[in-house]
């Protein structure tokens, strides 16, 4: 593991880090004394946190913002433990490919591992189960952790069917729109509030250079269910019920999924259906596309002038509604937990709860990270990186999901097969294949016929 | 038995023994790796195998098959991968035939027109992939640059209903042509002068002479490009997983991407499998049966 950052971007960390959690920096303190108070924090845990000096850790993830941010995190893991730390980062295309195969083969490693499919893991057995070592006052100080800190949202997703914890929530996310306050002006409009005037906003703002939305729907069970989803349970429809049954071909998720396909056919861009959320990103980013509807977290992005031309021109909002029904936007909240194989678990563990801690959170938030932590967001650094108004959408679409609705499907043992004929249909009703009653129907029969129900 | 006799039969065993410990790396290797996994995926096709849960394997007969044949995803999929399979190896082989029979004769050009024609074997697959990945962008690749500079309204090419297969084979075509043209370049440069000089002395044009005289000739080259051809086009998996996902929709999900899906997405490795050994058999039926029936190794006629 190398030092990736330069003295001087560590000490702005650091102190970006130590301000949110409330330590006053002299002027004269220098990085030495940012460094010590960052590790002091720390150290005021009532852990063993030299448990496992010498050993040897090895994190598996996806090139993901939160692999980024935690990499400026792990020397000071390793100073204070003892325990050295290898990041291993993949694209998500071969991590998702790999990781079943070597999990199911056994192997011992990645100790500490981003979670994709949460369900699925589980049923597998291959995420460890965490409680054993939340109740292990050696390893964990849950006075200093403050659980109540975190999102209700991230708090809620671990939680298996068993009452039991097999992973810790490590981004919070929210499906949020935004929009190019320039073509907004041009066409002389607001930021749509209603689906109605989503689509009109929509139709408008098209012309030959731009178009009028951009969102996911390519034919996969990753990329068009989740902003989807969000329509769905704005209409009022669910994607599995209570009993466990596949309910997309209800007259509300019909609904839902209808708009979204409309505003793609109506406005989106050519060839909209091969894309996922880089060439959603890409193309709000590049100011192809007056408005966007997708994870909040690319606002750290959208407001990077380095990355984005609509740097200062991006606005965000909530998802709209849909007639009287209460906005649902879809909410994420990415796992990472324990490989049911390492032979090093309670190591394992001591980083996972450092890397989610306050002080852990303010680390990474300073870098822009969407953590779990109440107190992380409103970090003036993480307001600054993220974007003030970026986060205060983000946050109204965060509280506005329904955890509950979301893990049914997206945390199911067979999520896969849900997703994968539910993402089928939407680019069916995207490209204009089939219309969203006809699409949802055949999905549905399917998905029910892969869960049994 | 006299005493030479004895001294022969020694020296061909002990020729024998070294043949046989000299192939059993390969041998063992070929094994290991070929035929052991291919009685495991035989064996899972026949289970309820999955990574959900790997603790619990349970034979279930021809379960797997049979919800296969009923599938109407199945048939989907071997709709496409057959028209997929057929439709690239024929454009390529008039292709490549045809390139090779104007390569054919010497010419100053023709050393250096076999190089570029060639140059698409020699590019990495993936690579060649992202980048017609590029070329397809409906806004900023090239092909809708040059449609939009013709006047023709620009296509969504892989994301469109209409064109993706036909952008898929496109690919294919420009990536596997050489490989036959190569093939086919390499048998008539094999083939004696002596009948085409004689059908140019019986007053027969250039097109009577390759279809009637050259063309029988190279049948023997044509089956094997044909049969590589065809066994590899069947199994297409990246420029489809890449460019298109198997979409839109389902329509460009081929058996290989089918199978992907159910093993690796799905965790369905018994599923997967039966998969897996009906596109062997698929395989199996063109190589042995189609190309016999076609006679093209035949060369009495």
């Amino acid at each position: 593991m190398t030092l990736a950052y330069t003295m001087n971007r560590r000490s702005i960390l650091l102190g970006a880090a130590a301000t949110t959690l409330g330590v006053s920096l002299s002027p004269r303190m220098g990085w030495a004394d940012s460094h010590a108070a960052i590790l002091d924090m720390f150290k005021s845990a009532d852990i063993d946190w030299r448990a496992f000096d010498g050993e040897t850790l090895v994190v598996g993830a996806m090139q993901h913002p939160w692999a980024d941010s935690i990499e400026s995190a792990l020397p000071i893991f390793e100073e204070l433990t003892g325990i050295k730390v290898t990041l291993t980062k993949q694209s998500e295309t071969e991590y998702v490919a790999e990781m079943p195969i070597k999990l199911g083969a056994g192997s011992a490693e990645p100790d500490v591992m981003m979670i994709h499919a949460l369900g699925q893991f589980v049923a597998a057995g291959w995420a460890a189960p965490l409680d054993q070592f939340y109740e292990d006052p050696s390893l964990f100080d849950a006075a200093w952790y403050d659980n109540d800190d975190m999102f209700a949202m991230a708090r809620d997703f671990p939680t298996q069917p068993d009452g039991e914890n097999y992973s810790m929530s490590i981004t919070a996310e929210a499906q949020t729109l935004f929009a190019n306050q320039k073509s907004l002006d041009a066409a002389g409009l607001d930021l749509p509030k209603t689906m109605d005037d989503f689509l009109a906003a929509a139709i408008a703002m098209k012309t030959d250079m731009q178009a009028g939305i951009v969102m996911r729907s390519k034919s996969d069970g990753t990329a068009g269910t989740w902003p989807c989803g969000g329509f769905v349970f704005s209409y009022g429809g669910e994607v599995i019920d209570a009993d466990g049954a596949c309910v997309l071909n209800s007259d509300e998720a019909v609904a839902g999924v209808d708009m979204y396909g409309r505003l793609l056919k109506e406005a989106g861009p050519l060839g909209v259906g091969n894309y996922h959320w880089v060439e959603v990103l890409n193309d709000f980013s590049s100011g192809a596309a007056a408005m966007g509807c997708d994870s909040s977290n690319f606002a750290t992005d959208i407001s990077d002038p380095a990355k984005s031309i609509v740097a200062a021109d991006a606005i965000y909002g909530a998802l709209p509604q849909a007639g009287s029904k209460p906005i649902k936007a879809n909410i994420w909240a990415w796992q990472a937990g324990i490989n049911a194989n390492s032979t090093k678990q309670k190591a394992a563990f001591l980083l996972l709860s450092f890397l989610n801690s306050k002080p852990g959170c303010a680390l990474s938030s300073a870098n822009g990270l969407a953590t779990v932590r109440n107190s992380a967001w409103k970090s003036a650094a993480f307001q600054e990186r993220f974007g003030a108004q970026a986060a205060t959408a983000a946050l109204a679409n965060l509280n506005s999901g329904d955890a509950v609705i979301f893990k049914r499907a997206w945390f199911h043992p067979k999520a896969a097969e849900i997703l994968d004929p539910w993402g089928i249909a939407i680019n069916e009703v995207a490209t204009g294949q089939k219309d969203a009653r006809t699409a949802l129907t055949e999905a549905t029969d399917k998905i029910n016929r892969a869960l049994g129900a | 038995m006299s005493s030479q006799a004895i001294k022969t039969t020694t020296i061909q065993r002990e020729q024998k023994k070294f043949i046989l410990l000299m192939l059993a790396p390969a041998t063992i290797l070929m094994l290991a790796l070929t035929l052991f996994p291919f009685l495991v995926s035989l064996y899972l096709s026949f289970t309820d195998y999955s990574l959900i849960k790997p603790d619990e394997v349970n034979g279930i007969g021809v379960k797997n098959y049979a919800t296969l044949l009923n599938s109407p995803d199945f048939w989907t999929s071997v709709r496409v991968t057959l028209v997929f399979t057929i439709s690239a190896v024929a454009v390529q082989t008039v292709l490549g035939v045809g390139i090779a029979a104007l390569l054919h004769h010497e010419t100053r050009q023709a050393p250096w027109l076999r190089v570029i024609y060639l140059l698409p074997m020699a590019i990495t697959p993936i690579a060649a992939t992202f980048t017609f990945r590029l070329m397809f962008n409906p806004s900023l690749g090239v092909f809708n640059y040059f449609l939009t500079s013709l006047g023709f309204p620009p296509s969504a090419w892989t994301a469109s209903p209409e064109f993706a297969l036909f952008s898929l084979i496109l690919v294919d075509t420009w990536q596997w042509t050489p490989f036959i043209l190569l093939i086919v370049m390499g048998g008539m440069a094999a083939l004696p002068p002596e009948p085409e000089e004689a059908s140019a002395m019986d007053g027969a044009g250039p097109f009577r002479t390759f279809f009637w005289v050259i063309l029988p000739q190279l049948k023997p080259y044509l089956a094997l490009a044909l049969l590589f051809r065809l066994i590899d086009a069947f199994k297409t998996f990246d420029i489809i997983f890449v460019l298109t996902g198997g979409g839109p929709g389902i329509l460009t999900r081929t058996l290989n991407l089918l199978a992907y899906k159910h093993g690796i997405e799905f965790l369905s490795m018994g599923y997967a499998s039966a998969i897996a050994i009906i596109m062997l058999i698929f395989t199996l039926f063109v190589g042995q049966i189609f190309l016999r029936r076609l006679n093209l190794f035949d060369l009495k006629d």
